[in-house]
Protein backbone atom coordinates (compact mmCIF):
# COMPACT_ATOMS: atom_id res chain seq x y z
CA UNK A 1 0.00 0.00 0.00
CA UNK A 2 2.76 2.44 0.94
CA UNK A 3 4.77 1.45 -2.14
CA UNK A 4 1.70 2.05 -4.25
CA UNK A 5 1.07 5.44 -2.62
CA UNK A 6 4.72 6.36 -3.18
CA UNK A 7 4.54 5.60 -6.89
CA UNK A 8 1.23 7.41 -7.32
CA UNK A 9 2.74 10.45 -5.65
CA UNK A 10 5.97 10.17 -7.64
CA UNK A 11 4.26 9.99 -11.02
CA UNK A 12 1.83 12.71 -9.96
CA UNK A 13 4.70 15.06 -9.17
CA UNK A 14 6.43 14.06 -12.42
CA UNK A 15 3.25 14.92 -14.34
CA UNK A 16 3.08 18.34 -12.66
CA UNK A 17 6.79 18.98 -13.28
CA UNK A 18 6.61 18.14 -16.98
CA UNK A 19 3.50 20.30 -17.16
CA UNK A 20 5.59 23.20 -15.87
CA UNK A 21 8.40 22.38 -18.32
CA UNK A 22 5.92 22.86 -21.19
CA UNK A 23 5.95 26.59 -20.53
CA UNK A 24 9.58 26.92 -19.52
CA UNK A 25 11.15 25.88 -22.83
CA UNK A 26 11.42 28.05 -25.92
CA UNK A 27 10.87 25.30 -28.44
CA UNK A 28 7.60 23.88 -29.64
CA UNK A 29 9.09 20.43 -30.06
CA UNK A 30 10.39 20.30 -26.47
CA UNK A 31 7.16 21.77 -25.25
CA UNK A 32 5.08 19.14 -27.06
CA UNK A 33 7.24 16.26 -25.83
CA UNK A 34 7.18 17.64 -22.27
CA UNK A 35 3.40 17.56 -22.48
CA UNK A 36 3.67 13.98 -23.76
CA UNK A 37 5.80 12.97 -20.77
CA UNK A 38 3.36 14.70 -18.45
CA UNK A 39 0.52 12.66 -19.92
CA UNK A 40 2.61 9.48 -19.87
CA UNK A 41 3.22 10.08 -16.17
CA UNK A 42 -0.57 10.24 -15.74
CA UNK A 43 -0.78 6.88 -17.53
CA UNK A 44 1.84 5.54 -15.14
CA UNK A 45 -0.36 6.79 -12.27
CA UNK A 46 -3.23 4.73 -13.66
CA UNK A 47 -0.90 1.73 -13.78
CA UNK A 48 0.14 2.31 -10.16
CA UNK A 49 -3.54 2.36 -9.26
CA UNK A 50 -3.82 -1.04 -10.98
CA UNK A 51 -6.12 0.27 -13.71
CA UNK A 52 -4.17 -1.53 -16.42
CA UNK A 53 -6.35 -0.86 -19.45
CA UNK A 54 -6.73 2.86 -18.73
CA UNK A 55 -3.00 3.21 -18.09
CA UNK A 56 -1.91 1.48 -21.29
CA UNK A 57 -4.56 3.35 -23.29
CA UNK A 58 -3.43 6.70 -21.91
CA UNK A 59 0.23 5.95 -22.64
CA UNK A 60 -0.63 4.83 -26.19
CA UNK A 61 -3.03 7.61 -27.18
CA UNK A 62 -0.94 10.47 -25.83
CA UNK A 63 2.20 9.52 -27.79
CA UNK A 64 0.32 9.81 -31.09
CA UNK A 65 -1.73 12.81 -30.10
CA UNK A 66 1.11 14.90 -28.74
CA UNK A 67 3.34 14.15 -31.75
CA UNK A 68 0.56 15.14 -34.11
CA UNK A 69 -0.05 18.23 -32.01
CA UNK A 70 3.64 19.04 -32.38
CA UNK A 71 3.49 18.93 -36.16
CA UNK A 72 0.30 21.01 -36.22
CA UNK A 73 1.96 23.64 -34.02
CA UNK A 74 5.05 23.66 -36.18
CA UNK A 75 2.96 23.93 -39.35
CA UNK A 76 0.64 26.70 -38.23
CA UNK A 77 3.13 28.82 -36.28
CA UNK A 78 5.90 30.38 -38.32
CA UNK A 79 8.61 28.07 -37.04
CA UNK A 80 10.20 25.99 -39.83
CA UNK A 81 10.78 22.47 -38.57
CA UNK A 82 10.38 23.56 -34.96
CA UNK A 83 14.05 24.57 -34.86
CA UNK A 84 13.40 28.23 -34.06
CA UNK A 85 12.95 29.72 -30.62
CA UNK A 86 9.58 30.90 -29.50
CA UNK A 87 7.96 32.16 -26.34
CA UNK A 88 5.52 29.53 -25.12
CA UNK A 89 3.33 31.84 -23.02
CA UNK A 90 1.01 34.72 -23.72
CA UNK A 91 -1.51 36.77 -21.70
CA UNK A 92 0.65 36.01 -18.69
CA UNK A 93 -1.33 37.72 -15.94
CA UNK A 94 -4.64 36.19 -17.05
CA UNK A 95 -3.13 32.70 -17.45
CA UNK A 96 -1.43 32.89 -14.06
CA UNK A 97 -4.68 33.80 -12.36
CA UNK A 98 -6.67 31.20 -14.33
CA UNK A 99 -4.07 28.51 -13.60
CA UNK A 100 -3.98 29.33 -9.89
CA UNK A 101 -7.78 29.40 -9.55
CA UNK A 102 -8.22 26.06 -11.34
CA UNK A 103 -5.40 24.52 -9.26
CA UNK A 104 -7.08 25.61 -6.02
CA UNK A 105 -10.42 24.41 -7.36
CA UNK A 106 -9.02 20.98 -8.27
CA UNK A 107 -7.32 20.60 -4.90
CA UNK A 108 -10.51 21.68 -3.12
CA UNK A 109 -12.52 19.07 -5.02
CA UNK A 110 -9.93 16.39 -4.21
CA UNK A 111 -9.87 17.26 -0.50
CA UNK A 112 -13.43 18.20 0.34
CA UNK A 113 -15.47 15.72 -1.70
CA UNK A 114 -16.59 12.66 0.23
CA UNK A 115 -15.19 9.87 -1.93
CA UNK A 116 -16.70 7.10 0.21
CA UNK A 117 -14.78 4.21 1.74
CA UNK A 118 -11.58 3.00 0.08
CA UNK A 119 -12.27 -0.11 -1.98
CA UNK A 120 -10.66 -3.13 -0.38
CA UNK A 121 -11.15 -5.50 -3.30
CA UNK A 122 -11.01 -4.79 -7.01
CA UNK A 123 -11.54 -6.94 -10.10
CA UNK A 124 -8.47 -8.29 -11.93
CA UNK A 125 -7.25 -6.70 -15.14
CA UNK A 126 -9.23 -8.96 -17.49
CA UNK A 127 -12.46 -8.33 -15.62
CA UNK A 128 -11.74 -4.59 -15.54
CA UNK A 129 -11.44 -4.56 -19.34
CA UNK A 130 -14.77 -6.38 -19.69
CA UNK A 131 -16.55 -4.03 -17.30
CA UNK A 132 -15.04 -0.97 -18.94
CA UNK A 133 -16.26 -2.18 -22.33
CA UNK A 134 -19.78 -2.75 -21.03
CA UNK A 135 -19.78 0.68 -19.41
CA UNK A 136 -18.58 2.41 -22.58
CA UNK A 137 -21.12 0.73 -24.82
CA UNK A 138 -24.00 0.99 -22.39
CA UNK A 139 -24.57 3.90 -20.04
CA UNK A 140 -21.80 6.21 -21.24
CA UNK A 141 -22.13 5.52 -24.96
CA UNK A 142 -24.04 8.70 -25.78
CA UNK A 143 -21.54 10.87 -23.89
CA UNK A 144 -18.53 9.36 -25.61
CA UNK A 145 -20.08 9.44 -29.06
CA UNK A 146 -21.06 13.09 -28.60
CA UNK A 147 -17.58 13.99 -27.38
CA UNK A 148 -15.96 12.09 -30.24
CA UNK A 149 -18.04 13.76 -32.93
CA UNK A 150 -17.50 17.18 -31.34
CA UNK A 151 -13.72 16.74 -31.32
CA UNK A 152 -13.74 15.51 -34.94
CA UNK A 153 -15.83 18.49 -36.03
CA UNK A 154 -13.54 20.89 -34.20
CA UNK A 155 -10.46 19.37 -35.84
CA UNK A 156 -11.91 19.54 -39.35
CA UNK A 157 -13.16 23.08 -38.74
CA UNK A 158 -9.80 24.24 -37.39
CA UNK A 159 -7.98 22.83 -40.41
CA UNK A 160 -10.51 24.28 -42.83
CA UNK A 161 -10.23 27.72 -41.24
CA UNK A 162 -6.44 27.60 -41.41
CA UNK A 163 -6.25 26.78 -45.12
CA UNK A 164 -5.87 29.79 -47.32
CA UNK A 165 -8.66 29.87 -49.92
CA UNK A 166 -7.46 29.35 -53.47
CA UNK A 167 -7.19 32.57 -55.37
CA UNK A 168 -8.74 32.87 -58.80
CA UNK A 169 -6.25 32.78 -61.61
CA UNK A 170 -5.23 36.24 -62.76
CA UNK A 171 -3.25 35.21 -65.82
CA UNK A 172 -5.90 36.21 -68.37
CA UNK A 173 -6.00 39.80 -67.11
CA UNK A 174 -3.89 42.27 -69.06
CA UNK B 1 14.19 -16.61 -17.04
CA UNK B 2 11.74 -16.19 -19.91
CA UNK B 3 12.83 -12.59 -20.23
CA UNK B 4 16.46 -13.60 -20.77
CA UNK B 5 15.52 -16.26 -23.32
CA UNK B 6 13.32 -13.86 -25.30
CA UNK B 7 15.88 -11.04 -25.27
CA UNK B 8 18.49 -13.54 -26.47
CA UNK B 9 16.14 -14.75 -29.21
CA UNK B 10 15.41 -11.16 -30.24
CA UNK B 11 19.14 -10.50 -30.61
CA UNK B 12 19.50 -13.71 -32.60
CA UNK B 13 16.57 -12.68 -34.77
CA UNK B 14 18.07 -9.22 -35.28
CA UNK B 15 21.33 -10.85 -36.38
CA UNK B 16 19.40 -13.01 -38.81
CA UNK B 17 17.57 -9.99 -40.23
CA UNK B 18 20.88 -8.18 -40.72
CA UNK B 19 22.35 -11.12 -42.66
CA UNK B 20 19.19 -11.55 -44.67
CA UNK B 21 18.88 -7.88 -45.54
CA UNK B 22 22.34 -7.79 -47.08
CA UNK B 23 21.67 -11.07 -48.85
CA UNK B 24 18.44 -9.83 -50.42
CA UNK B 25 19.49 -6.30 -51.26
CA UNK B 26 23.11 -6.88 -52.32
CA UNK B 27 23.13 -10.59 -53.18
CA UNK B 28 25.94 -11.40 -50.77
CA UNK B 29 25.39 -14.06 -48.11
CA UNK B 30 27.88 -13.23 -45.36
CA UNK B 31 27.18 -14.85 -42.02
CA UNK B 32 29.84 -12.97 -40.08
CA UNK B 33 29.32 -9.54 -41.65
CA UNK B 34 26.97 -8.10 -38.97
CA UNK B 35 29.42 -9.14 -36.26
CA UNK B 36 32.31 -7.35 -37.93
CA UNK B 37 30.12 -4.34 -38.67
CA UNK B 38 29.11 -4.17 -35.00
CA UNK B 39 32.73 -4.35 -33.83
CA UNK B 40 33.65 -1.67 -36.34
CA UNK B 41 30.82 0.55 -35.10
CA UNK B 42 31.96 0.22 -31.51
CA UNK B 43 35.53 1.05 -32.46
CA UNK B 44 34.65 4.13 -34.46
CA UNK B 45 34.50 7.62 -33.09
CA UNK B 46 31.02 8.81 -32.24
CA UNK B 47 30.72 12.32 -33.64
CA UNK B 48 28.42 14.71 -31.85
CA UNK B 49 26.79 17.51 -33.82
CA UNK B 50 27.57 21.09 -32.90
CA UNK B 51 24.42 22.11 -31.09
CA UNK B 52 22.32 19.04 -30.29
CA UNK B 53 19.44 18.84 -27.87
CA UNK B 54 21.51 16.59 -25.62
CA UNK B 55 18.56 14.75 -24.08
CA UNK B 56 16.68 14.02 -27.30
CA UNK B 57 19.85 13.15 -29.18
CA UNK B 58 20.95 10.55 -26.64
CA UNK B 59 17.50 9.16 -25.83
CA UNK B 60 16.31 8.69 -29.44
CA UNK B 61 18.20 5.48 -30.39
CA UNK B 62 17.77 3.95 -26.93
CA UNK B 63 14.03 4.62 -26.97
CA UNK B 64 13.75 2.97 -30.39
CA UNK B 65 15.41 -0.19 -29.07
CA UNK B 66 13.40 -0.06 -25.85
CA UNK B 67 10.02 0.25 -27.53
CA UNK B 68 10.79 -2.65 -29.87
CA UNK B 69 11.80 -4.85 -26.92
CA UNK B 70 8.78 -3.77 -24.86
CA UNK B 71 6.44 -4.65 -27.73
CA UNK B 72 8.04 -8.08 -27.85
CA UNK B 73 7.32 -8.54 -24.14
CA UNK B 74 3.72 -9.60 -24.77
CA UNK B 75 4.42 -11.81 -27.80
CA UNK B 76 4.16 -15.53 -26.98
CA UNK B 77 6.61 -17.78 -28.83
CA UNK B 78 5.23 -20.94 -27.23
CA UNK B 79 2.31 -21.29 -24.76
CA UNK B 80 4.75 -20.67 -21.88
CA UNK B 81 7.54 -18.67 -23.47
CA UNK B 82 6.32 -15.11 -23.00
CA UNK B 83 7.78 -12.32 -20.91
CA UNK B 84 4.49 -11.19 -19.43
CA UNK B 85 0.99 -12.19 -20.49
CA UNK B 86 -0.72 -8.86 -19.86
CA UNK B 87 -4.50 -8.70 -19.73
CA UNK B 88 -4.20 -5.83 -22.24
CA UNK B 89 -1.61 -7.52 -24.48
CA UNK B 90 -2.95 -6.50 -27.89
CA UNK B 91 -3.28 -2.90 -26.73
CA UNK B 92 0.13 -2.95 -25.09
CA UNK B 93 1.86 -3.87 -28.37
CA UNK B 94 0.34 -0.75 -29.88
CA UNK B 95 1.31 1.41 -26.93
CA UNK B 96 4.92 0.26 -27.10
CA UNK B 97 5.17 0.63 -30.87
CA UNK B 98 3.85 4.18 -30.87
CA UNK B 99 7.04 5.18 -29.07
CA UNK B 100 8.96 4.24 -32.23
CA UNK B 101 7.55 7.47 -33.58
CA UNK B 102 8.60 9.43 -30.50
CA UNK B 103 12.08 7.93 -30.77
CA UNK B 104 12.43 8.89 -34.44
CA UNK B 105 11.11 12.39 -33.80
CA UNK B 106 13.65 12.81 -30.99
CA UNK B 107 16.48 11.35 -33.05
CA UNK B 108 15.48 13.52 -36.01
CA UNK B 109 14.94 16.78 -34.20
CA UNK B 110 17.59 16.39 -31.53
CA UNK B 111 20.82 16.79 -33.58
CA UNK B 112 19.71 20.20 -34.91
CA UNK B 113 20.37 19.21 -38.51
CA UNK B 114 18.13 19.78 -41.51
CA UNK B 115 18.33 16.31 -43.07
CA UNK B 116 17.66 14.44 -39.85
CA UNK B 117 14.84 16.75 -38.92
CA UNK B 118 13.05 16.32 -42.26
CA UNK B 119 13.48 12.56 -41.87
CA UNK B 120 11.86 12.67 -38.44
CA UNK B 121 8.89 14.72 -39.61
CA UNK B 122 8.50 12.41 -42.61
CA UNK B 123 8.05 9.52 -40.24
CA UNK B 124 5.35 11.46 -38.45
CA UNK B 125 3.57 11.90 -41.78
CA UNK B 126 3.94 8.18 -42.32
CA UNK B 127 2.50 7.46 -38.86
CA UNK B 128 -0.64 9.43 -39.66
CA UNK B 129 -0.98 7.11 -42.66
CA UNK B 130 -0.31 3.72 -41.09
CA UNK B 131 -1.46 4.17 -37.46
CA UNK B 132 -5.12 3.40 -38.14
CA UNK B 133 -4.15 0.34 -40.20
CA UNK B 134 -2.31 -1.06 -37.20
CA UNK B 135 -5.12 -0.45 -34.72
CA UNK B 136 -8.19 -1.37 -36.79
CA UNK B 137 -7.05 -4.83 -38.01
CA UNK B 138 -5.98 -5.65 -34.43
CA UNK B 139 -9.49 -4.67 -33.33
CA UNK B 140 -10.95 -7.26 -35.69
CA UNK B 141 -8.48 -9.89 -34.41
CA UNK B 142 -9.41 -9.09 -30.81
CA UNK B 143 -13.12 -9.31 -31.70
CA UNK B 144 -12.64 -12.89 -32.79
CA UNK B 145 -10.53 -13.84 -29.76
CA UNK B 146 -12.89 -11.97 -27.39
CA UNK B 147 -9.82 -11.15 -25.36
CA UNK B 148 -6.86 -8.80 -25.39
CA UNK B 149 -4.55 -11.52 -24.06
CA UNK B 150 -2.05 -12.34 -26.78
CA UNK B 151 -2.00 -16.03 -25.83
CA UNK B 152 -5.79 -16.09 -26.10
CA UNK B 153 -5.54 -14.51 -29.56
CA UNK B 154 -3.29 -17.35 -30.70
CA UNK B 155 -5.55 -20.01 -29.17
CA UNK B 156 -8.60 -18.48 -30.90
CA UNK B 157 -6.99 -19.42 -34.24
CA UNK B 158 -6.77 -23.13 -33.42
CA UNK B 159 -9.49 -24.06 -35.92
CA UNK B 160 -8.76 -21.54 -38.64
CA UNK B 161 -5.92 -19.06 -38.87
CA UNK B 162 -6.85 -15.41 -39.07
CA UNK B 163 -5.11 -15.05 -42.43
CA UNK B 164 -7.96 -17.15 -43.85
CA UNK B 165 -10.66 -15.79 -41.57
CA UNK B 166 -9.85 -12.13 -42.23
CA UNK B 167 -7.43 -11.89 -45.19
CA UNK B 168 -8.23 -8.23 -45.73
CA UNK B 169 -7.09 -7.39 -42.21
CA UNK B 170 -3.87 -9.33 -42.72
CA UNK B 171 -2.95 -7.48 -45.91
CA UNK B 172 -3.57 -4.10 -44.29
CA UNK B 173 -1.72 -5.01 -41.10
CA UNK B 174 1.20 -6.42 -43.06
CA UNK B 175 1.60 -3.23 -45.11
CA UNK B 176 1.17 -1.06 -42.03
CA UNK B 177 3.75 -3.03 -40.08
CA UNK B 178 6.24 -2.60 -42.93
CA UNK B 179 5.61 1.14 -42.78
CA UNK B 180 6.02 1.09 -39.00
CA UNK B 181 9.37 -0.66 -39.28
CA UNK B 182 10.38 1.86 -41.98
CA UNK B 183 11.36 -1.01 -44.23
CA UNK B 184 11.65 -0.39 -47.96
CA UNK B 185 9.55 0.81 -49.78
CA UNK B 186 8.60 3.00 -46.81
CA UNK B 187 12.15 3.88 -45.79
CA UNK B 188 12.31 7.47 -46.98
CA UNK B 189 13.35 8.68 -43.53
CA UNK B 190 16.56 6.66 -43.29
CA UNK B 191 17.30 5.62 -46.87
CA UNK B 192 20.87 6.14 -48.06
CA UNK B 193 19.94 7.85 -51.30
CA UNK B 194 17.47 10.18 -49.62
CA UNK B 195 18.47 13.19 -47.53
CA UNK B 196 21.90 11.64 -46.82
CA UNK B 197 20.30 8.92 -44.64
CA UNK B 198 17.80 11.25 -42.96
CA UNK B 199 17.40 10.44 -39.29
CA UNK B 200 20.61 8.42 -39.27
CA UNK B 201 22.61 11.27 -40.83
CA UNK B 202 23.90 12.82 -37.61
CA UNK B 203 24.57 9.56 -35.78
CA UNK B 204 27.82 7.64 -35.87
CA UNK B 205 29.72 5.01 -33.94
CA UNK B 206 28.06 3.50 -30.88
CA UNK B 207 24.89 5.57 -31.14
CA UNK B 208 24.32 4.55 -34.76
CA UNK B 209 24.92 0.93 -33.75
CA UNK B 210 22.15 1.18 -31.15
CA UNK B 211 19.84 2.83 -33.67
CA UNK B 212 20.46 0.09 -36.25
CA UNK B 213 20.03 -2.62 -33.62
CA UNK B 214 16.75 -1.03 -32.56
CA UNK B 215 15.56 -1.10 -36.15
CA UNK B 216 16.48 -4.78 -36.59
CA UNK B 217 14.74 -5.75 -33.33
CA UNK B 218 11.72 -3.75 -34.45
CA UNK B 219 11.54 -5.72 -37.71
CA UNK B 220 11.66 -9.06 -35.92
CA UNK B 221 9.10 -7.87 -33.35
CA UNK B 222 6.69 -6.82 -36.06
CA UNK B 223 7.15 -10.09 -37.92
CA UNK B 224 6.29 -11.90 -34.67
CA UNK B 225 3.24 -9.67 -34.20
CA UNK B 226 2.08 -10.66 -37.71
CA UNK B 227 2.56 -14.30 -36.77
CA UNK B 228 0.59 -14.22 -33.52
CA UNK B 229 -2.22 -12.09 -34.90
CA UNK B 230 -2.74 -13.79 -38.25
CA UNK B 231 -0.67 -16.94 -38.71
CA UNK B 232 -1.71 -18.98 -35.68
CA UNK B 233 1.36 -18.30 -33.57
CA UNK B 234 2.96 -21.47 -32.27
CA UNK B 235 0.30 -23.75 -33.76
CA UNK B 236 0.97 -25.81 -36.87
CA UNK B 237 -0.77 -28.47 -38.92
CA UNK B 238 -0.22 -32.14 -38.08
CA UNK B 239 1.10 -34.50 -40.71
CA UNK B 240 0.44 -38.22 -40.10
CA UNK B 241 -0.21 -37.45 -36.45
CA UNK B 242 3.16 -35.82 -36.06
CA UNK B 243 3.82 -32.11 -35.70
CA UNK B 244 6.81 -29.92 -35.02
CA UNK B 245 7.21 -28.52 -31.49
CA UNK B 246 5.63 -25.08 -30.86
CA UNK B 247 8.92 -23.16 -30.77
CA UNK B 248 9.86 -24.52 -34.19
CA UNK B 249 6.57 -23.37 -35.70
CA UNK B 250 7.05 -19.90 -34.20
CA UNK B 251 10.60 -19.71 -35.52
CA UNK B 252 9.71 -20.90 -39.03
CA UNK B 253 6.77 -18.52 -39.34
CA UNK B 254 8.58 -15.49 -37.96
CA UNK B 255 11.55 -16.05 -40.26
CA UNK B 256 9.25 -16.58 -43.24
CA UNK B 257 7.33 -13.37 -42.56
CA UNK B 258 10.59 -11.46 -42.18
CA UNK B 259 11.82 -12.80 -45.51
CA UNK B 260 8.59 -11.87 -47.27
CA UNK B 261 8.79 -8.37 -45.80
CA UNK B 262 12.36 -7.87 -46.99
CA UNK B 263 11.68 -9.39 -50.42
CA UNK B 264 8.55 -7.32 -50.96
CA UNK B 265 10.45 -4.17 -50.13
CA UNK B 266 13.31 -5.01 -52.45
CA UNK B 267 11.11 -5.18 -55.54
CA UNK B 268 9.10 -2.01 -54.94
CA UNK B 269 9.89 1.62 -55.68
CA UNK B 270 9.99 3.90 -52.64
CA UNK B 271 6.64 5.38 -51.73
CA UNK B 272 6.45 9.02 -50.70
CA UNK B 273 4.69 9.59 -47.41
CA UNK B 274 2.21 11.95 -49.10
CA UNK B 275 1.16 9.19 -51.49
CA UNK B 276 1.01 6.70 -48.65
CA UNK B 277 -1.17 9.14 -46.72
CA UNK B 278 -3.69 9.54 -49.50
CA UNK B 279 -3.74 5.80 -50.21
CA UNK B 280 -4.23 4.89 -46.57
CA UNK B 281 -6.97 7.41 -45.90
CA UNK B 282 -8.88 6.91 -49.14
CA UNK B 283 -8.64 3.11 -49.37
CA UNK B 284 -6.91 1.65 -46.36
CA UNK B 285 -9.15 2.95 -43.60
CA UNK B 286 -12.44 2.20 -45.42
CA UNK B 287 -11.13 -1.31 -46.12
CA UNK B 288 -10.19 -1.72 -42.46
CA UNK B 289 -13.70 -0.68 -41.45
CA UNK B 290 -15.17 -3.13 -43.96
CA UNK B 291 -12.91 -5.79 -42.46
CA UNK B 292 -14.25 -5.07 -38.96
CA UNK B 293 -17.81 -5.21 -40.33
CA UNK B 294 -17.23 -8.53 -42.13
CA UNK B 295 -15.63 -10.09 -39.06
CA UNK B 296 -18.52 -8.83 -36.95
CA UNK B 297 -21.07 -10.42 -39.28
CA UNK B 298 -19.08 -13.68 -39.42
CA UNK B 299 -18.86 -13.79 -35.62
CA UNK B 300 -22.57 -13.19 -35.16
CA UNK B 301 -23.80 -15.47 -37.96
CA UNK B 302 -21.32 -18.38 -37.74
CA UNK B 303 -20.12 -18.49 -34.15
Amino acid sequence: MTVQAFFIGFFGLAAVWFGIVVFRTFSMMRSALALLFSQTALGAMFLSMQAEFLGVLQIMMMATEMSIMAIFMVMFMMDPGGLGEMEMTHQKRLSLIAGFVSFVGAVAVAVFVDWGPVASTFPDATQQTVELGLELLDRSMLIFETAGITILTAMIAATAVAIEPEKKSVTDEP
Amino acid sequence: MNTFIIVFLLLLGAYFVAVLEVWISKGRFQLAAPLFAAIAFLGRESFIPRKPDQLFYEVGPVLLLLSAVLAAAVIPLTPDLIMTDLATGALFINAALVYVLVALLMAGWGPDGAYAMIGGWRFLGQLIAYAMLIVMPITAVVMRAESLLSTQIVISQAGLWNIVYQPLGFILFFIASMALAFLPPFDLMIAKGELASGVEAEYSGMRLAIFRLGRLVLIITLASANVIFYLGGWQGPELFGYSLPPWAWSAIKILAVTMVMLFAGHYMPRIREAHLLSWCWMFGIPLALINIFIVGVLLLEFP
